[in-house]
């Protein structure tokens, strides 16, 4: 296959088009194939994204029809409402529990499982990972079902200390607690795979120096093997926030963001604000900040991983 | 070392313990608790299959997964494979475009996609929920990765032998990406087995509705009535082909899942 270059310093008009075509010509299949598949990612993801940071500076109806430009008044309608710093309170402390949480969690986790790799059984791994193949809407349901009061495991353990009756999802710090525990349920194991595999690409013979120099290991815990992985534990933390950021299933099936928008997270109140109180302007607001916020995340954590990967390889 | 190695077992054993906890406990009501006492009963889930059309949001869930994973697959092979062998004007733009499909979060671009569908008609319809997420960019980054790796002198060996490019793609270079496509597979049927926003919104009836949607408004209406052994039922409906497979293929799955994002 040759590749034709376009011509960086065209001359008359139908040269130009003449070279453009001759650089087009040799690759019409390509196109040819390329455009159902792009053409369904743009319509689908591109156009949405440029349509939902213009409408946000739009009027919208009920229908979610753009009426007029509206400069920042849907930002300003957004950031008005006490209902969002509720939000954003709750949402700073979900995302940050849940992080910390689950990455002390899969980082014990991983050093395990790395050091008995040949003991692990598969009773262990499938119990560890049940949670990480298991819907969030059922672990949600399950622990519901475990926490409900007077019929469940928690209520009827503690019914002897009178305390049978206890709700922890009917006081808004604890029922946040509780979606923290069940994110971290969820996916510190998850977590745990991405570190698991980072330790394990660490050369062997970095493993037997180590050995040999530094029997206890912490020394070189720290001076060797967390500069190691430090990337994948960067690449991580953004992973688990961008997650966390996205919670809204288990707030749905457990809280509706009760008790008192306790336990109201930001998907959870864009959600809202679209589909149940109809006001599309400020849910176009709040949707591009998050697109920026999360599409930001992921692209750092994703070159994070490129420039790992560049690294050793 | 022999002690170390010991208490790290049972620091594993003891989490693993806590981790299946839940599940376990409740599999196990779903199958035992009855109104009167305990003992093996399937009276839980006939009364779930009753509250809700649980077989239909099965089959909904299945072919949303598979329907899905096949455009995927036949998507991503076919940008992957033009991606790593030729070359061409704008194929930086097409790249660009197949990492902001990964990136962009689904969420942000919700309520443009639903005004989308309605303007298409497709709300509420199994082809509508599974037309956004129709072309994957880690599939085409996968298959990519996967195809480059291929010595082009495989490929010009097949060619002496006569065959020509589609000959070529599936003789040298498919057999080549088949690790791929096992990762990606799994990682793409668990996706989208477990998904709820997007589908929640776009679907209204059970001709269309995901068995996981279908559980969480059985879950909204059993915690209002503290149906409590009904909920667990339900659960175990959903749960219970996921663990058997899992079960099957425990290591397979777990090296797929950190494999998501080697490419």
């Amino acid at each position: 296959m040759i590749h034709l270059r376009i011509n960086d310093n065209p001359g008359p008009g139908t040269a130009r088009q003449r070279s453009l075509v001759a650089a087009v010509r040799p690759h019409l299949l390509c196109y040819g194939l390329l455009l159902l598949p792009i053409a369904m990612v743009c319509t689908f993801i591109v156009i949405p994204m440029v349509r939902t940071v213009w409408s946000s500076f739009q009027a919208m109806d009920a229908r979610g029809m753009a009426i007029h430009f509206s400069g920042w008044q849907n930002y300003h309608n957004l950031f008005a409402s006490t209902l969002l710093q509720t939000v954003l309170k709750n949402t700073l402390f979900y995302s940050v529990l849940s992080v910390v949480l689950c990455l002390i969690i899969s980082f014990i986790l991983s050093i395990v499982l790395n050091d008995s790799r040949n003991s692990s059984s598969r009773f262990l791994l499938i119990g560890l990972f049940s949670p990480t193949v298991i819907p969030v809407v059922a672990g949600a349901n399950i622990w519901l079902y475990f926490l409900a009061p007077r019929f469940g495991l928690l209520g009827r353990i503690l019914e002897p200390f009178g305390l049978g009756n206890v709700n922890l999802l009917g006081e808004p710090t604890s029922a946040l607690c509780v979606l923290v525990v069940l994110f971290v349920w969820k996916y510190a194991p998850y977590f745990t795979l991405f570190l698991l595999a980072a330790l394990q690409a660490i050369p062997p013979d970095i493993r037997d120096a180590m050995r040999t120099e530094d029997p206890h290991h912490w020394h070189s815990y720290f001076k060797v093997i967390l500069p190691m992985i430090a990337p994948m534990i960067a690449f991580v933390t953004m992973m688990a926030t961008v997650y966390a950021l996205e919670t809204v299933d288990p707030v749905y099936v457990m809280t509706q963001g009760g008790p008192g928008n306790g336990t109201n997270l930001i998907m959870y109140y864009l959600y809202q604000l679209g589909f149940n109180y109809f006001s599309w302007g400020p849910a176009a607001a709040l949707s591009t900040i998050l697109m920026v916020g999360l599409s930001g995340l992921s692209a750092v954590s994703l070159i994070i991983l490129e420039r790992r990967a560049f690294h050793w390889q | 070392m022999a002690v170390k190695r010991k208490i790290s077992v049972a620091l594993l054993g003891l989490i693993a313990f806590i981790w299946a906890f839940p599940t376990l406990w409740v599999l196990y009501e779903a199958f035992f608790a009855q109104d009167r006492g305990i003992g093996f009963t399937l009276q839980n889930f006939s009364e779930a299959l009753y509250s809700a059309p649980f077989p239909q949001y099965m089959v909904n869930t299945v072919e949303i997964a598979l329907g899905l994973l096949v455009m995927q697959l036949f998507f991503g092979a076919l940008v992957g494979f033009i991606l790593a062998r030729y070359d061409f004007p704008l194929k930086s733009l097409i790249t660009t475009i197949c990492i902001m499909q990964i990136v962009i979060p689904i969420y942000a671009v919700l309520i443009q996609d639903y005004q989308l569908l309605r303007s298409f008609h497709l709300l509420d319809t199994k082809a509508g929920l599974m037309l956004p997420y129709a072309v994957s960019g880690i599939a085409v980054l996968s298959f990519r990765q996967a195809f480059r790796s291929v010595p082009r002198e495989l490929e010009e060996a097949a060619r002496m032998d006569g065959y020509n490019m589609p000959g070529v793609f599936r003789r040298v270079y498919l057999p080549q990406a088949i690790p791929a496509v096992i990762a990606f597979s799994v990682i793409s049927v668990t996706y989208h087995w477990t998904d709820f926003l997007w589908p929640l919104i776009v679907t209204n009836t059970s001709g269309s509705r995901p068995v996981v949607v279908g559980l969480a408004m059985v879950g909204l209406a059993t915690e209002a009535s503290m149906q409590w052994n009904l909920l667990a039922a339900a659960t175990a409906i959903v749960i219970l082909p996921l663990l058997v497979v899992f079960v099957l293929a425990t290591k397979k799955i777990l090296a797929a899942f950190s494999s998501t994002f080697n490419w």
